[in-house]
């Protein structure tokens, strides 16, 4: 677990112009680690099915509303809007917009979620993005306000 | 599955009665029917037309539900069931189940189910929800597409697993929601993926082993479209490599033209018929010419899969105009004179009229309200554009298109009657707004480029189930419907034409008025296609999918159910679909 924030440092002096990325030796070293890091106990329910958590992950771009901005215009260079819809509000991916995540809404679980893919369906883009864009389409989907229409009580 | 040696034992399986295994192989004409229902469209000429009589227009007003299960599912439940032997066969969307009934049984309990492994990930590869269009029945086999790409054939009798085979690539962009065609000794198959710049092809298994016999692409090279010297004609095009001509550089490698609607067969002239999809990606202006042949109808032989004749309805498609809609194959008088017709109703709101065996078109008219042309010209073949309504980046938002690209009718396929000789056509009502960007091409993401709002057209209805008289060019009769009508149509010898709603009614009506003579709420919007058989007891059932879904799981908004956190604004076009379904299949069976 602790390998990956170092492993991201080492590439952020990638362009997002350089798309293509290959895996490094400290993937290697994180493969022969002998078990994954563990699950703590009180929390065994929530974390079911669920990746090692990526609580420890830290966005560089926190707070930084140009990064968003940036993030956005990824959101639709790299087709993610052809399948969760304009504003992310939604198509055949699921919405990104109405402030619930099925995989964790930390930055760090968002960065898991477009880094390694998702199983319905989400491709894995780490082997495709920098780090930096990532973490920039992160700050994307963090700075949408919901809609009030996704609150939890619809009436008519 | 039917090998031509057997007719005459089909034949007179068939006369006397349908208890035969491959008896259920050719479909009915007026006035005879086996009282089964073995592929999709009841018959190879696509009709939905059941010459059962028993339920009429008379006693329909007692129809009941007689028996419904749960799927267990919630995707869009498009396509039909199947019955066959008095078992009745019914295909789940993702993770395409299959459920075989015992009809002869109280409450009609599982023979058996399949279960296969499909993978979850072509989930986010199908572009518009994860639908089936349902199983063929041929020979004693069950044949069916998985999602993810295999074609798979079961013993009907057992469930057993026969063969399976991977036709499909989902890290391309390739899925297989389609229902196959089985003619011969042929399985025949095509890919999804217009929205992620797939390149379309149809494929022909061996229905022995699941080996894949031919592949045939709809755009490329004359060779990768089996073009053999001679045997091709495109009626008012001449000349070789059409499609290829008709494309810049190498775009229609990621051209789409994918095959996800309905095949017809036509037994004596051993031609396959099929329309193609729009071209990728939407945005036009990346793609000059007439991108051939996408939107097209095919027409193929079946043995080695080689291109008859082409038409393509809306070249240099602006709009995304799939031609993917059934080819129903009826003999209509057309000038005075009977010909052997081929009907399509089109995307792009116009129903056309061939003569099947050479492709000459014959007929062309608006079925919805259509603005993006005037007219098709039946000496050129061409649609006469409204400039003004032409899209690609450099025209930024262009407004108020008839109809959308959800079509005059999209998926959801019509019936013929060949009692009232009338249509019965499931239609949509709304117009749309077309602004393009410029896309890359990222394998196994969508390739489209587009945002396409859309709002109701005229009347403020949002869809109606229409009879239509092709002969005349007319629509006889409608029923208005407040919401897209995603169902398919059936009509029957007893005078009836049964549908479906998105907000869940399921109405039977009558074919010469449109007089709603029954509804029922069955739970869920309908997308499925309704159909009809007599059951064990000799009597006259009615069978249709609940379960919303299609284009609408996207669409609509806040109709998911399966979903914690997914929760979506409401359409602003139909902004309250929710109020009356949300997910959920279930198999229905109506009678007396």
């Amino acid at each position: 677990m602790d390998l990956w924030p170092v492993t991201i440092m080492r590439r952020t002096a990638l362009l997002i112009s350089c798309l293509v990325i290959h895996l490094g030796a400290s993937d290697a070293a994180q493969a022969q680690r002998s078990a994954p890091p563990p699950v703590r106990s009180d929390q065994h329910v929530e974390a079911g099915g669920q990746p090692p958590p990526a609580g420890t992950l830290r966005n560089p771009f926190q707070g930084d509303q140009q990064a968003a901005e940036d993030g956005g215009k990824l959101f639709s260079a790299f087709n993610c809007d052809g399948c969760h819809a304009g504003g992310a509000a939604g198509a055949v991916g699921p919405s990104l917009a109405d402030g619930r995540w099925r995989y964790g809404g930390t930055d760090g679980e968002i960065y898991h979620s477009i880094f390694y893919g998702r199983p319905r369906g989400m491709p894995a883009w780490g082997g495709t993005l920098p780090p930096e864009a990532i973490w920039r389409l992160v700050s994307y989907l963090k700075s949408i306000e919901p809609a009030k229409d996704t609150s939890a009580t619809v009436t008519w | 599955m039917f090998r031509p040696q057997r007719w005459a034992v089909l034949v007179a399986a068939l006369s006397a009665g349908w208890n035969g295994r491959g008896a259920a192989q050719t479909g009915s004409g007026p006035g005879r029917d086996d009282g089964q229902w073995t592929m999709p469209a009841k018959d190879f000429a696509s009709t939905r037309y059941s010459a059962l009589a028993q339920l009429t227009t008379g006693n329909a007003q007692r129809l009941r539900p007689v028996w419904s299960f749960s799927t267990g599912v919630l995707g869009g439940h498009e396509g039909q069931p199947l019955v066959v032997n008095h078992t009745m066969y019914v295909v789940t969307p993702y993770p395409n189940v299959v459920y075989a009934f015992d009809l002869t049984k109280e409450g009609y309990p599982l023979k058996w189910k399949y279960r296969p492994n499909v993978n979850s990930a072509a989930i986010g590869i199908a572009c518009c929800d994860v639908v089936n269009r349902g199983a063929f029945y041929a020979d004693g086999r069950i044949y069916y597409n998985l999602l993810d790409g295999h074609t798979v054939a079961l013993d009907a009798a057992s469930g057993r697993e026969i063969w399976k085979t991977k036709v499909a690539d989902l890290n391309i962009g390739e899925t297989t929601p389609m229902a196959p065609l089985v003619v011969k000794d042929r399985v025949i198959v095509g890919n999804s993926g217009g929205e992620f710049g797939v390149r379309g092809w149809v494929k022909g298994l061996d229905a022995e082993t699941g080996k894949i016999i031919w592949t045939g692409y709809n755009v490329g090279p004359d060779a990768d479209l089996l073009v053999k010297p001679g045997s091709f004609r495109s009626f008012r095009a001449s000349g070789t490599q059409l499609s290829l001509n008709s494309w810049p550089k190498e775009a229609w490698k990621l051209g789409g033209a994918p095959v996800w609607g309905w095949l017809s067969y036509d037994p004596k002239l051993d031609l396959v018929y099929y329309g193609t999809g729009n071209p990728a990606p939407y945005n036009a202006e990346q793609r000059p010419g007439d991108n051939r042949w996408a939107t097209s109808v095919m027409a193929r032989d079946p043995d080695d899969g080689s291109l008859r004749w082409a038409y393509q309805f809306t070249p240099a498609d602006n709009w995304d105009y799939d031609a993917t809609q059934e080819m129903i194959l009826t003999d209509l008088p057309v000038k005075g004179k009977v010909r052997q017709t081929l009907v399509h109703f089109d995307k792009n709101g116009f129903v056309y009229t061939f003569d099947r065996g050479t492709g000459e078109l014959l007929a062309a008219d608006a079925y919805v309200p259509v603005n993006w042309a005037r007219g098709v010209d039946l000496r050129t073949g061409r649609p006469e554009v409204d400039s003004t309504k032409l899209t690609g980046v450099s025209r930024g938002t262009v407004k108020d298109i008839c109809p959308t690209l959800e079509g005059g009718k999209n998926q959801q396929p019509a019936a013929f009657s060949p009692v009232t000789r009338l249509f019965y056509v499931p239609t949509n009502n709304m117009c749309m707004d077309y602004t393009t960007a410029n896309v890359s091409y990222i394998a196994g993401t969508p390739y489209i480029g587009a945002a396409i709002p859309y709002k109701p057209g005229a009347g403020g209805h949002l869809g109606a189930f229409i009879a239509f008289d092709v002969t005349k060019g007319k629509k006889i009769w409608e029923v208005k419907e407040p919401y897209p009508v995603w169902s398919g149509a059936l009509a029957t010898r007893g005078g009836l034409a049964f549908y479906g709603t998105l907000d869940g009614w399921f109405k039977a009506v009558d074919g010469r008025t449109g007089a709603v003579l029954y509804k029922f709420k069955v739970g869920s919007g309908v997308v499925g296609n309704p159909i009809s058989f007599l059951g064990p007891d000799g009597k006259q059932y009615v069978a249709v999918y609940a379960g919303i879904g299609g284009d609408w799981l996207l669409l609509s908004g806040d109709v998911r159910s399966d979903d914690p956190t997914d929760v979506r604004p409401p359409a602003s076009f139909m902004p309250d679909i929710a109020r009356h379904t949300s997910q959920g299949g279930i198999v229905w069976i109506f009678g007396l």
